[in-house]
């Protein structure tokens, strides 16, 4: 079990070397959002910086909904993040999700904090890819 | 299995092939050192003593003393065979960070002699040569490599990080600023750039890509203690640059009068697309397709895809190449902004061959 962590901690410190540098939320995030520790929704979230703004969808393809808007506060690294998907049976759904973004200088660097699906609240994290 | 973690432990050695100093030494504390000398690595740019070191239970531990760059070693008449395998020396300096048997020396005594080895000799390093015209083309462009029947490259840099023009900022020899409140005057960062770069700072640098054997991109490739050189082929429309750092990389500046690349035709790479032309005796150079994997300068600048870089090259004298930047990223700064450095010629001398993983697995694999 112990050469299995070392060699993880190995993998991910080589993987480091191809880390994306320029704005931290650009690139690809995946993880999962859910009410309880047991019930989980996979999530993929794709970003981009415009210069202006963070622009980017949820799930991307058939199912995928644009983010509608996208609040960052680099002084404590808040994010905020909007849209309007859709749920299993078709209808219209509201997502709003707040995270802080954590360890910055990190390949896998990770957005964690809570989501509220139409009703259903929860958290999230998301480890990006 | 043991060749995969083999395999593994080098490449995550690499992490340290060329940390910053600051990043690698605690400068606040000392050690002190004494043991037989068990092998000496004479590896540019940084030459490392080896030690066998006996504590007071008598246990032996080998330590790896970091005493300069070769090249400079030489300069000043040191050289390998200063000290020999078993000749015992004292040896003063930095701990490691990492807690790992390594230090920066500031002091190498030889007992057998107790003469002090490894010291610089002041006043030959600083002598600076006469300065001469720069050489020139038969059709009178300037050269920006040697005359015919010479050699000599590009070495060191009057600055070791890029800051806007006309800032005065306090910072060492990695770019880690005396006082982090000065961030502002580096460049006009937009708030998430500032904020990044803030970061790397207080990390001390410790996520450096070019620490971990990655190209140094941008207008770092003038600033690697390797040095580098520019090999002018006009018959081809084009200008190489070979880089002693970052792995013996080359970039090429196409002097042809093709158009610069645009946009999502770009593959983007480490060192971009070049495009240059001379403006009288000055080699104005453009480049895009930056990749964000690299710090474009020590320090820890942040940069885009958006990059575009417009580089100055002047020669007003054989030992002087002027190099003038202009910055240009909207996404990550509120305006374009200028930079740049002298940097002097080292005559008669070619870059001396170096390669960072061989460096890393020479000095920490062990």
């Amino acid at each position: 079990m112990r050469t299995k962590r070392v060699f993880a901690g190995l993998v991910f410190a080589c993987l480091g070397v191809w880390a994306q540098q320029g704005h931290p939320l650009t690139g690809t995030w995946n993880g999962d959002w859910g009410a309880t520790v047991t019930q989980r929704n996979q999530v993929t979230i794709v970003m981009n910086w415009d210069g202006k703004n963070v622009t980017g969808i949820i799930n991307p393809g058939p199912d995928s909904a644009p983010l509608a808007s996208v609040y960052v506060d680099p002084t404590n690294w808040t994010v905020r993040f909007e849209a309007d998907a859709k749920d299993a049976s078709g209808k219209p759904v509201h997502i709003a999700a707040e995270g802080h973004l954590a360890d910055i200088g990190s390949y896998h660097r990770t957005l964690v904090g809570s989501w509220t699906q139409g009703a259903v609240k929860g958290d999230f994290k998301l480890t990006r890819d | 299995m043991l060749r995969l973690g083999i395999s593994l432990t080098l490449a995550t050695a690499m992490v340290f092939a060329q940390a910053s100093i600051s990043g690698t030494y605690e400068t606040g504390r000392q050690v002190k050192l004494r043991g037989a000398v068990t092998r000496i690595d004479w590896v540019n740019p940084r030459a490392y003593i080896f030690i066998n070191v006996k504590d007071a239970a008598g246990t032996v531990a080998n330590w790896a003393l970091e005493i300069g760059n070769p090249l400079d070693l030489e300069r000043d008449s040191w050289k390998a065979s200063t000290v020999r395998i078993g000749d015992v020396i004292t040896v003063e300096g930095v701990p490691a960070r990492d807690s790992a048997r390594r230090a920066l020396a500031t002091s190498v005594v030889l007992t057998r002699t107790g003469a002090k080895i490894f010291v610089p000799a002041g006043k030959i390093s600083a002598a600076r040569p006469v300065s001469q015209p720069a050489p020139r083309w038969p059709d009178g462009h300037v050269r920006l490599g040697p005359a015919p029947g010479k050699k000599g490259y590009w070495g060191a840099a009057s600055a070791s990080t890029l800051v806007e023009t006309g800032a005065v900022v306090p910072m060492n020899r990695d770019g880690l600023l005396v006082n982090l409140a000065d961030a502002d005057k580096v460049a006009p960062f937009q708030p998430w750039a500032k904020a990044v770069y803030e970061y790397r700072q207080r990390t001390l640098l410790k996520d450096d890509p070019y620490s971990r054997c990655l190209p140094p991109g941008g207008p770092r490739q003038f600033q690697t203690p390797n040095g580098f050189q520019f090999i002018e082929q006009p018959e081809l429309g084009r200008i190489l640059v070979l880089l002693g750092g970052g792995d013996r990389n080359w970039r090429v500046i196409y002097t042809d009068g093709r158009p610069q690349g645009q946009g999502d035709d770009l593959v983007l790479t480490y060192y971009g697309t070049s495009v240059g032309h001379w403006e009288k005796d000055t080699l104005v150079v453009e480049s895009v397709g930056f990749n964000e994997r690299f710090w474009m300068s020590s320090g820890g600048l942040p940069h885009t895809e958006a990059l575009h870089l417009t580089e100055r090259f002047s020669r007003p004298d054989l030992n002087t190449l002027k190099y003038e930047v202009t910055v240009n990223d909207p996404r990550t700064y509120t305006r374009p902004w200028n930079g740049g450095w002298t940097i002097q010629w080292v005559a008669d001398q070619e870059i001396q061959e170096y390669f960072c993983e061989e460096n890393a697995e020479a000095t920490f694999v062990r």
